[in-house]
């Protein structure tokens, strides 16, 4: 089992357990009034000291330097958990704040200092248990040293260090500054999984008291003395340009100070948000169109055009096809088709970030799911060293992968630079929804032959969708390769003798971005849609079909069979009724829906309950975990039932919540989950939760509906059929 | 100028008649608990309560709110949560969190009407927008913070 997370230990050896030996005493706290964005009181010493996980202050207060932005995933409680585990820490006594953007704080797992991916426990959880273990074993042989007793008669326990041979204790923050002055120990025990006293439980969210109070402080939340507000107009065509406004019209509305040309677009500044908001209508900017509107050699880009592309492009792929032999023995072959729409993320919290630049010195404080993408726009448009650059990671208003962007960093820094002042942008919903980083639009194919059991002794997909990663790393796009395309298309569990997948990768010249899922948000409509078709067609039950083709799957079985007896799969279920199933695995974690609906006369849905079972390895909070699984799976949902972002003439047609409608309250089923666990996987079998449960909305819907109406949907999303919910 | 009494406190403006109650809150008075979302009032989150009814904050111009009684969520704390609060703290409900100041003000003022609200009533009633999903939670906290309040009042 130790094979791999050897080469993990050799890292921590040398940068992380480094800081933390210096985070355990208490005389350093540079960070404090920084990460907590009060103010711009800076520390600029040249000491500081980074890589710091952990600092035990001097009342006892332990602070985790969390190295995840908190985005409603409730990562910091999760982080927290781990080390006070470890550290045998009085969990009343833990306080969180977010790290800056530093190399040591960087995601093992992630090539830069992101969250993203679902990816934080499963980097982090080997790390922080030894940062934990490390300061326990250093605080135990400091209070060892103070008694002058032998360290193994010590023991640590809730934020004490305890000596029962004498009845003696003392608390962690009374040891700090002497265990920090100790040597790191260089392989400390970790405890076994037997003893966890926090970790597996379902703990209370650290962050929820100020989030239910107001206090909480995102990033529109910040208030710096001096503060200016500004927002920004962009070009509706992608790419394009400012033409023309009118400065003088904006300068006379009441607070405007300021009209300044940031990337693809202007803002306006202001001493009030909403008084840069009118300043930008009466500045009434002008755009010359971009690459994808109507232009004299080229007609502008619509949502039909995009759709064509695809089909040229699975044309030119070609399709499997029906084996004469296997044709002329009369067994089934399917032909589908499938697609889905851009999405947008529209996360609740407005794209914003505050920024102040100064001649020596700039601090960015930005909802950012990418600490180090900010820091290099910041380096870029300043021309500041790193060390003269702090970001400030606030919470985030909702992430979903539209905050691993930073474009509307870029637009803060520059407004400050130029102004000198302190200046917090933040955008209108309209520049939000018409100015995202979109979730790929595609269609899919499936050629699948069955053979004379009702299995599948063919598949044959052909995948036609715009490329993500091209846009960070050019070469991807010379060889049509995209993983985060592909991912959950081109490998499946069930056994299929003769399985092939071909991608395309067409450009129509849409910005696309990382959205809650990535690619398993579409392949797993297309592949759980596509063999429930199979099932169906062999007129077999859905869930026993699935069953059969995973005989060789334990993990993926277990799950499958966990979520039907959940729900009671085969039970006599009402007249009008309808359950539907699937299954996918994404980000390590693999995830099983089964959805019971019912229609009415006129096809109206009512969708009554989800049973949701996730196997992720191992669970830190399972509160935690479940919350994950229902807000996923209705984030899924949303998009499933009315989520369309649409083109014409190169320009988004949707621009609010008034017609890119996301759902609301009613109609969300009941949820019910069940969590699998296996603590005996190996350290690097921890799965994520963010983002695993979203795929299976789609399918399960789409499957359920065909159970109770016989209707097979093959586009989303589900409006466009003209399906609403009671 | 105008005067406007928020959390029982007065305070003195001077802006602009239609400008939005939201913006005043947040960019002149720094009470920023109450959150911008949408600015068309379909989303919810800057739900405040003027006179004990839901008001969506980023539509309503701050002089209908001059001589109101004005609540936002900075005023739902006293000596202690607020049962509602308490509930979404029982019932561990949000997850980001930014929507969630518009929906606990939205269900103290739905409560605070009709305190045995129906579930249907509810679900009409409780439009506000959460991305993060969390309405099955959301619910609970409206069934907790009923059975709260009528604790309470018991």
């Amino acid at each position: 089992m130790r094979k791999q997370t050897l080469k993990r230990r050799t890292f921590l050896k040398t940068s992380t357990l480094a800081g933390a030996g210096f985070a355990i005493g208490f005389t350093f706290d540079p960070f404090v009034s920084l990460a907590t964005g009060s103010g711009p009181s800076v520390s600029r010493t040249k000491g500081e000291k980074l890589g710091l996980w952990v600092r035990i202050a001097s009342d006892g207060t332990i602070t985790l330097i969390a190295p995840s932005s908190e985005m409603g995933q409730g990562v910091n409680t999760s982080l927290s958990m781990i080390i006070a585990e470890e550290l045998e820490a009085d969990w009343q006594s833990i306080k969180t704040e977010t790290a800056p953007a530093h190399s040591d704080y960087k995601n093992p797992n992630n090539p830069l200092q992101f969250t993203g991916g679902s990816s934080s426990l499963r980097g982090f959880w080997e790390p922080l248990r030894e940062v934990g273990a490390a300061a326990r074993e250093m605080l135990k042989t400091a209070a060892a040293q103070k008694w002058d007793v032998p360290v193994n008669e010590c023991e640590a326990k809730s934020g004490k260090i305890l000596h029962k041979k004498s009845g003696r204790e003392i608390g962690y923050g009374e040891l700090a500054e002497a265990a920090g002055k100790l040597d790191v120990p260089s392989d400390p025990v970790l405890k076994s999984p037997e003893d966890y006293e926090l970790i597996g439980k379902p703990v209370t969210r650290l962050d929820l008291p100020a989030k239910v109070t107001g206090s909480a402080q995102f990033g529109i939340d910040v208030r710096i003395p001096g503060m200016l507000f500004a927002t920004v107009r962009q070009s509706p065509v992608f790419e394009g340009e400012v033409l023309s406004f009118d400065e003088t019209a904006a300068k006379n509305v009441r607070g405007v100070v300021a009209v300044v040309q940031v990337s693809n677009g202007i803002a306006v500044v202001a001493d009030n948000t909403w008084r840069a908001k009118k300043g930008m209508e009466a500045l009434n900017p002008q755009f010359k169109d971009g690459k994808t509107a109507d232009e004299s050699s080229m007609p502008g880009l619509d949502s039909q055009q995009v759709r064509e592309q695809f089909l040229a492009a699975l044309d030119d792929e070609g399709k499997g096809e029906n084996d004469a032999e296997h044709a002329a023995a009369g067994l089934p072959f399917l032909d589908l088709e499938y697609e889905v729409p851009f999405l947008a993320h529209a996360t609740l919290e407005p794209m914003n970030c505050t920024a102040y630049v100064r001649d020596d010195f700039c601090e960015v404080w930005a909802p950012t799911q990418n600490q180090e993408m900010s820091m290099d726009a910041a380096k870029d448009i300043t021309d500041l060293d790193e060390d003269q650059i702090r970001i400030h990671t606030t919470l985030l208003g909702g992430g979903f992968g539209r905050r691993l962007e930073t474009d509307y960093v870029k637009q803060a820094v520059t407004v400050s630079k130029l102004l000198e002042k302190p200046v917090q942008l933040t955008w209108m919903r309209e520049e939000d929804i018409q100015h995202d980083f979109y979730r790929p639009a595609s269609m899919s194919r499936f050629q699948i032959s069955l053979g004379r059991d009702g299995f599948p002794l063919k598949w044959e997909n052909q995948l036609a969708a715009p490329s993500i990663l091209k846009r960070y790393f050019s070469p991807l796009g010379w060889f049509g390769f995209d993983p985060t395309s592909t991912e959950g298309a081109d490998v499946l569990p069930y056994a299929i003798p003769d399985f092939d997948f071909d991608y395309s990768l067409v450009d129509p010249g849409v910005p696309v971005g990382f959205w809650r899922s990535v690619g398993s948000s579409h392949n797993a409509f297309y592949t759980e849609s596509a063999i429930d078709e199979a099932a169906h067609t062999a007129k077999q039950d859905p869930f026993e079909y699935r069953r059969k083709l995973l005989a060789q799957k334990p993990r993926f079985r277990k799950v499958l069979e966990k979520v039907a007896a959940d729900a009671n799969w085969g039970r006599r279920i009402p007249e009008g009724h309808g359950l539907g199933i699937a299954l996918h695995k994404s980000f390590a974690s693999i995830v099983g829906a089964v959805l019971e609906v019912s229609a009415n006369a006129s096809g109206n849905l009512k969708m009554h309950k989800v049973w949701i079972t996730i196997d992720c390895g191992k669970v830190v909070n399972p509160d935690t975990v479940r919350a994950q699984m229902e807000g996923g799976f209705v984030f899924g949902l949303s998009a499933a039932l009315g989520e369309e972002i649409t083109l014409k003439n190169g320009r988004v047609e949707q621009s609010n919540f008034h017609d890119y409608t996301i759902l609301r309250m009613k109609g969300v089923p009941e949820i019910s989950v069940s969590i699998i666990e296996n603590r005996t996987l190996d350290d690097d079998q921890i799965g994520g939760v963010g983002e695993p449960a979203v795929p299976l909305a789609a399918p399960v819907l789409a499957n359920a509906i065909f159970a109770v109406t016989g209707k097979r949907y093959r586009s989303l999303p589900l409006s466009k059929h003209g399906v609403s919910l009671i | 100028m105008q005067t406007l009494i928020i959390n029982g406190i007065r305070h003195q403006v001077d802006v602009e008649d239609e400008m939005p109650l939201l913006w005043v809150l947040r960019d002149e008075l720094g009470l920023t608990g109450t959150k911008f979302g949408c600015g068309i009032g379909q989303c919810g989150a800057c739900t405040v309560q003027i006179n004990g009814q839901a008001v969506r904050s980023c539509s309503f111009p701050v002089i209908a709110a001059v001589g109101a009684e004005i609540k936002t969520i900075e005023g739902l704390y006293e000596n202690g949560y607020h049962p509602v609060q308490q509930a979404w703290i029982e019932e561990q409900v949000p997850q980001c969190g930014y929507c969630q100041s518009g929906q606990i003000m939205a269900t103290t003022a739905l409560l605070k009407n009709n305190p045995e609200s129906s579930e249907e009533e509810i679900e009409q009633k409780m439009t506000n927008l959460c991305r993060c999903g969390t309405y099955v939670r959301v619910r609970r906290g409206i069934r907790r913070s009923a059975e709260l309040m009528l604790e309470q009042e018991g």
